[in-house]
């Protein structure tokens, strides 16, 4: 099995990047199993039990509306994981895309990547909060400003790894056998570019909750109704003193999950990182 | 009319604003079966001139500024790029100096010589790898059916250059541009690469530009020898003649630089000094400061070719005095 020896080799030795790697795994089971797992509907209103302790059968308590927070909370985990995923897609394709064009092609990449310094000057809040208001509120637009944000550094790094593949022997050998630009670009040089674009990805996963969760707390993220831990926390928070419960589920939530996504893309970095050098010098 | 003939090349670097001539005026051609050597130190042009060849100069950077390339009677300067890419790797092929990075580390060989059949020749997938099969075993890599599915990190450098020959190879090639193919190989996998490629060259009468900075290995498997210096053919003959008759003090001083293995020599001559650079002006004859027979003529006037022999022709004012 090439994932087993793959995970092996990255996480072997290593026992909090485990740790965290089955906490992603606990969650993205959360995410898919959630109308199995949760023992009430995350969006069910239950007036007399409002504001209820944790306990039964409210494992984590109920909100103000007396929603069962143990339920939102792993429904929850299903819009970390659709934030993550799309944001990484939208950052990967868009950013990687931009990233590698314009080191292919010079002259174009001097006008897309002054216009990615441009939005890099930008800290990624403001810059997802400017977005963001030019938008309505939904889960597609959240992604798509997230991405966007993540977009800016993917293009920058790739830029940079397309530039460096770009002189090397093999892609002169590719033009010297009457390969097109579209080959050389997607099957020379982008398969070699497959080992740093797993490591970005597991960060702007990461990141990509933050944002999300910064956003819904600003009221500007996912539609309030919806289940995040990110909605969660903004729409309790005036209840911290009376129902504290309500912020430390989702607070201890979103910390477990971004740490782990850290860690875990720590993992892979470390393990590709002299394995891609490698394969690049040849030696 | 030649396979290759190469008229007056002149190629420029860029530096700001200024164009400094790298290659000045290097003439050559190559008939089909017959190897041509281009030998000098390393700066003299010789790695240009065969890029030039092959389209692979970036255009701004570095470009050719004059002279054509004409490849069986084309003028390659006037392809369009789709006409260029499908004479390149099919009727003209290049293999590269280092066999340790000219394999794309993600494939597998096999699939990069497939891949490049598949870019000339109308070959499903099944018979493309029949023939990387039979590429492999002409290149005599031990077991190719089983080799084919290795990785480049997984071979050796020998290995590697070999595929990379029979990825070169793959569409019977008229042209053959072999740029300092064993420079980076153990002295005993040089010679028999030096030898697969001859061998290889006999039963396809494939033409080869042989590149290197090793008069030994150009003296062995090349039919005529252009010397290189600071981008100009400072001497160009048969190779025997060349040998028998050493007319241009370059080419005497890259000879007497070789050791000698049978003989017991306890002082090895090096040409004094060393390749100017490009940003250097330099009147008269490029070589008349590392020169032992510079003459006050040699720093003002740059010779002019002389015709010492029927094809021996050498840019040296004391040529004559050279020969004897």
């Amino acid at each position: 099995m090439k994932l087993a020896a793959y995970i092996r080799s990255t996480f072997g030795g290593r026992k909090l990047a485990t740790i965290g790697l089955i906490w992603l795994c606990l969650v993205a089971l959360a995410a898919i199993f959630a109308p199995l797992l949760a023992p009430f509907d995350p969006y069910e209103i239950d007036p007399v039990a409002r504001l209820s302790e944790p306990g039964l059968p409210y494992l984590f308590g109920t909100d103000h509306f007396g929603r069962d927070t143990f339920s939102r909370a792993i429904y929850g985990a299903r819009m970390t994981v659709v934030i993550g995923a799309g944001s990484v897609i939208v950052a990967l394709l868009t950013g990687g895309l931009i990233g590698m064009l314009s080191a292919y092609f010079p002259r174009l990449g001097a006008v897309l990547m002054r216009g990615i310094d441009v939005l890099m000057a930008f800290p990624a809040l403001l810059l997802a909060l400017v977005l963001i208001t030019l938008l309505e509120r939904s889960v597609v637009n959240t992604v798509l400003v997230i991405g966007i944000v993540y977009a800016t550094t993917t293009a920058r790094i790739l830029f940079g790894m397309t530039l460096k593949l770009k002189g090397e022997v093999f892609v002169d050998a590719a033009i010297c056998s009457g390969a097109g630009h579209g080959s050389i670009l997607f099957r020379h040089i982008l398969p070699n570019l497959i080992s740093p674009l797993l490591v970005q990805a597991s960060f702007i996963f990461a990141f990509a909750q933050l944002q999300a969760a910064a956003l819904d707390f600003l009221g500007l993220g996912l539609p309030a109704e919806v289940a995040s831990w990110g909605n969660m926390l903004s729409e309790e928070r005036i209840y911290v003193t009376r129902a504290p419960w309500l912020l430390i589920y989702p607070g201890v939530l979103i910390i477990l999950s971004v740490f782990s996504m850290n860690l875990v893309g720590d993992a892979m970095r470390d393990a590709i990182d002299p394995r891609f050098k490698d394969d690049i010098a040849g030696v | 009319m030649a396979l290759l003939d190469v008229e007056d090349l002149q190629i420029a670097v860029a530096k700001g604003r200024v164009l400094l001539p790298v290659v000045q005026g290097v003439s050559f051609s190559v008939d089909a079966d017959e190897t041509l050597g281009i030998v000098g130190e390393s700066g003299c042009g010789k790695s240009l001139t065969s890029l030039a060849i092959m389209g692979l100069l970036d255009g701004t950077a570095v470009r050719i500024t004059g002279g054509t390339i004409r490849f069986d009677g084309m003028d390659l300067g006037a392809l369009s790029p789709k006409e260029r890419r499908a004479i390149m790797g099919n009727r003209m092929a290049m293999i590269f100096q280092e066999p340790m990075t000219s394999l794309n580390p993600v494939y597998r060989v096999g699939d990069q010589i497939v891949e490049n059949l598949r870019q000339h020749r109308d070959l499903s997938k099944r018979a493309a790898r029949d023939r990387a099969v039979e590429l492999l075993d002409l290149v005599r890599i031990p077991d190719p059916g089983q080799r084919i599915d290795s990785f480049p990190h997984q071979m050796s450098g020998g290995q590697r250059q070999r595929v990379m020959i029979a990825m070169a190879l793959s569409c019977d090639p008229k042209l053959l541009i072999a740029d300092e193919p064993t420079t980076a190989l153990d002295v005993t996998v040089q010679k028999e690469v030096l030898d697969l490629m001859a061998d290889l060259q006999k039963r396809m009468g494939t033409a080869i530009v042989l590149i290197s900075h090793d008069l030994g290995v150009i003296a062995e498997t090349c039919d005529k020898v252009s010397v290189m210096y600071r981008g100009r053919v400072a001497e160009a003959a048969p190779t025997a003649e060349l040998f028998a008759r050493l007319a241009h003090p370059y080419t005497r001083g890259l000879l007497n630089s070789i050791p000698v293995v049978d003989h017991d020599v306890e002082w090895l001559e090096a040409i004094p000094g060393r390749v100017p650079t490009i940003d250097e002006q330099l009147t008269g004859c490029a070589f008349h400061p590392r020169c032992p027979l510079a003459t006050d003529l040699c720093s003002q006037t740059a010779p002019d070719p002389l015709q010492i022999a029927p094809a021996h022709r050498v840019e040296c004012h004391f040529a004559e005095k050279v020969v004897t």
